[in-house]
């Protein structure tokens, strides 16, 4: 009954081998296996995006992404795109701009954002808040965080 | 949520009235019914498994009549718990209306539906309802065909 | 909330998944994208005591031409349609509803067969489908059948894909240079269920319209298919006085169903409101 399943796969460029439960999800795995809390759980149930990691260089909802699916892909979290300095100009735009308060949503938002520059370049403010209406912000009402988006965009 | 309606039957108004108080009816009828038992005159549990698209709850429902006019109308109020999936519990009234060819079911119901399933599934809950009571009527219907020949015996009219 | 256990296990082939479906029967639940059915266990709405990993099985994947079809297999995802070159030159609607689909993460995942198999009354591809006149292919157990998209969605949540079934995926008729559409979608914001949708396609010629769908969604327990209006177009040179005949007769035809954001009266004058839009817009392209 519900026997693991043995994975292989590669977290923020280290090779990680386990065997879990079916059940568990990609963001329980890593925060709670692996010790990544960068992501966050909100909602459970793939509204918030407080969850959002990269899996084969593709944002997905880690809350709705089985850990046993990631098994050989690769997968990236806020920590390891930090290290790798892919984050950094959103980051320092950010700071810059006061777009974190508590931080829950910020790993989120930094992952989202990281995909919409790189897929639309050129995106105006309005596509930038469409795109973003996936990551739910409490704290900073969103302005913020749109304007540290369109600096990385238009520097 | 409110579900209000109209349902002809094929079938005189006592074969309806029997069938409707009749548990082996009943549970051949309720879509997803897994097993119901009649407790006394008035109270009826009963498992039933809600499958509405990608949902599969499991509900331990109670039914209790009251204000019963035989052969012609009466009140039920019903609780269930769906565990972990939420729970639900209403009211309704039933009447039975001689009509040509057979009778006119009359229901009103007034239901709550509270947890994950009342929180989630609220976008749907009354077009959900609707079906379950459309397809339990389809299914009712076909359960008393052999008792619907009392009508074209030239009993009722 | 943590979904109840349940076994795994990733299926090589359509055989083999066929073969679990019959042994399982509901007891199994398929995942593909899985962004209804995990949210469906994490809030243990279902609790499968199988999950069938789908997503290997190539037959499901792939946007191809294929003779006189566009072929979209079952495992595409919502973002692959938003990008693909096919989709845009054969089916362009699809192109213009991929963005109302949730969000990008969600889209990344998600697929085509998962939204049209699941058939929720608010979904953009139901609707879609029907519009681009496609083709269903599923496989059971006894071999494979073909079914219109205008029958396949029966009842909420309900296909005419049966129980040992699976969507293989579809097969789309090549728009050309005469087709026109327009998707409109409401919702409160950007990325939320539909309150009111209309996918309109159409073949031009001057300024009349002919081979009309309208298309409406999350009006209903199903897509819906403005009929009298789509006739009342057809072969017509659209004018202001055609508009308000179609507007009048969609707004008639159409049952709608109240929601938990709207009255049926309310999703009545959104009906008349997207054909206007969609009309004026194909007209104007």
């Amino acid at each position: 009954m519900n026997p693991k399943i043995p994975l292989d796969m590669i977290v923020n460029g280290n090779r990680v081998q386990a065997q879990i439960e079916p059940r568990r999800h990609l963001v329980d795995f890593l925060r709670e296996d692996l010790g990544l809390k960068g992501p966050h759980l909100g909602c459970e149930q793939g509204a918030c995006g407080a969850c959002t990691v990269r899996v084969d260089g593709q944002i997905v909802r880690g809350c709705l992404y089985l850990a046993v699916q990631a098994n050989g892909k690769v997968v990236d979290t806020v920590e390891g795109l930090t290290a790798q300095g892919a984050l950094t100009e959103l980051q320092d735009a950010f700071m810059r701009r006061n777009a974190m308060q508590c931080g829950f949503c910020s790993s989120g938002m930094l992952l989202s954002a990281a995909e919409l520059i790189e897929q639309q370049p050129q995106a105006t403010r309005e596509q930038v808040r469409e795109w973003i209406s996936g990551n739910y912000c409490r704290c900073t009402g969103y302005h913020s965080i749109v304007d540290a988006i369109m600096d990385v965009l238009e520097a | 949520m409110e579900l209000n309606g109209e349902q002809f039957i094929a079938a005189s108004v006592p074969a309806v009235w029997r069938g409707l108080n009749d548990v082996a009816v009943l549970g051949k009828a309720i879509p997803g019914c897994e097993a119901i038992e009649r407790i006394s005159p008035e109270e009826v549990h009963a498992k039933v498994m809600f499958k509405i698209g990608p949902v599969r709850a499991r509900f331990a429902g109670k039914l209790l009549l009251s204000e019963v006019v035989e052969e012609k109308s009466c009140s039920m109020a019903f609780e269930g718990s769906g565990g972990a999936a939420g729970f639900a519990k209403g009211r309704s009234r039933v009447e039975l209306i001689s009509a040509e060819g057979g009778t006119l079911v009359s229901f009103t119901t007034e239901a709550s539906i509270g947890g994950k399933l009342g929180q989630i599934g609220g976008r749907l809950i009354s077009a959900s309802a609707k079906k379950i009571a459309d397809d339990f009527f389809e299914a009712f219907a076909k359960e008393l065909n052999p008792l619907a020949s009392e009508i074209s015996n030239g009993g009722e009219s | 909330m943590k979904a109840a256990a349940f076994d795994y296990i990733k299926a090589q082939s359509i055989p083999e998944v066929l073969a679990l479906m019959r042994e399982h029967g509901d007891d199994a639940r398929l995942i593909a994208g899985g962004q209804t059915l995990l949210a469906t266990l994490n809030m243990r709405l279902s609790e499968p005591q199988l999950v069938i990993d789908i997503t290997e099985l190539a037959e499901l994947k792939g946007i191809e031409l294929s003779g006189e079809y566009l072929w979209v297999g079952a495992l595409v995802t919502h973002t692959e349609i938003e990008n693909a070159p096919l989709i845009k030159k054969y089916a362009p609607i699809l192109q213009a509803a991929a963005p109302h689909i949730a969000h990008r993460a969600i889209r990344n995942l998600g697929t085509w067969g998962g939204s049209l198999v699941y058939g929720d009354p608010a979904a953009e591809w139901p609707a879609c489908s029907i519009a681009v006149n496609a083709t269903m292919v599923v496989r059971g157990l006894q071999g494979e059948r073909r079914i219109p998209a205008c029958n396949f969605f029966v009842d909420l949540y309900t296909t005419a894909l049966a129980p040992d079934e699976i969507l293989m995926g579809t097969e789309i008729p090549l728009a050309n240079a005469k087709d026109v559409f327009s998707f409109q979608e409401l919702a409160r914001r950007h990325g939320d269920y539909a309150v009111a949708g209309l996918a309109a396609v159409a073949k031009k010629t001057g300024q009349a319209l002919s081979d009309c769908n309208f298309v409406f969604f999350s009006v209903a327990t199903t897509p819906v298919a403005a009929v009298q209006a789509q006739n009342l177009v057809n072969g017509q040179a659209v004018n202001a006085e055609l508009i308000t005949a179609a507007v009048a007769a969609a707004r008639a035809e159409i049952e709608t169903m109240e929601d938990i954001t709207n009255s049926a009266a309310a999703k009545s004058h959104l009906v008349g409101v997207l054909l206007e839009r969609a009309l004026k817009k194909m007209l104007a392209d």
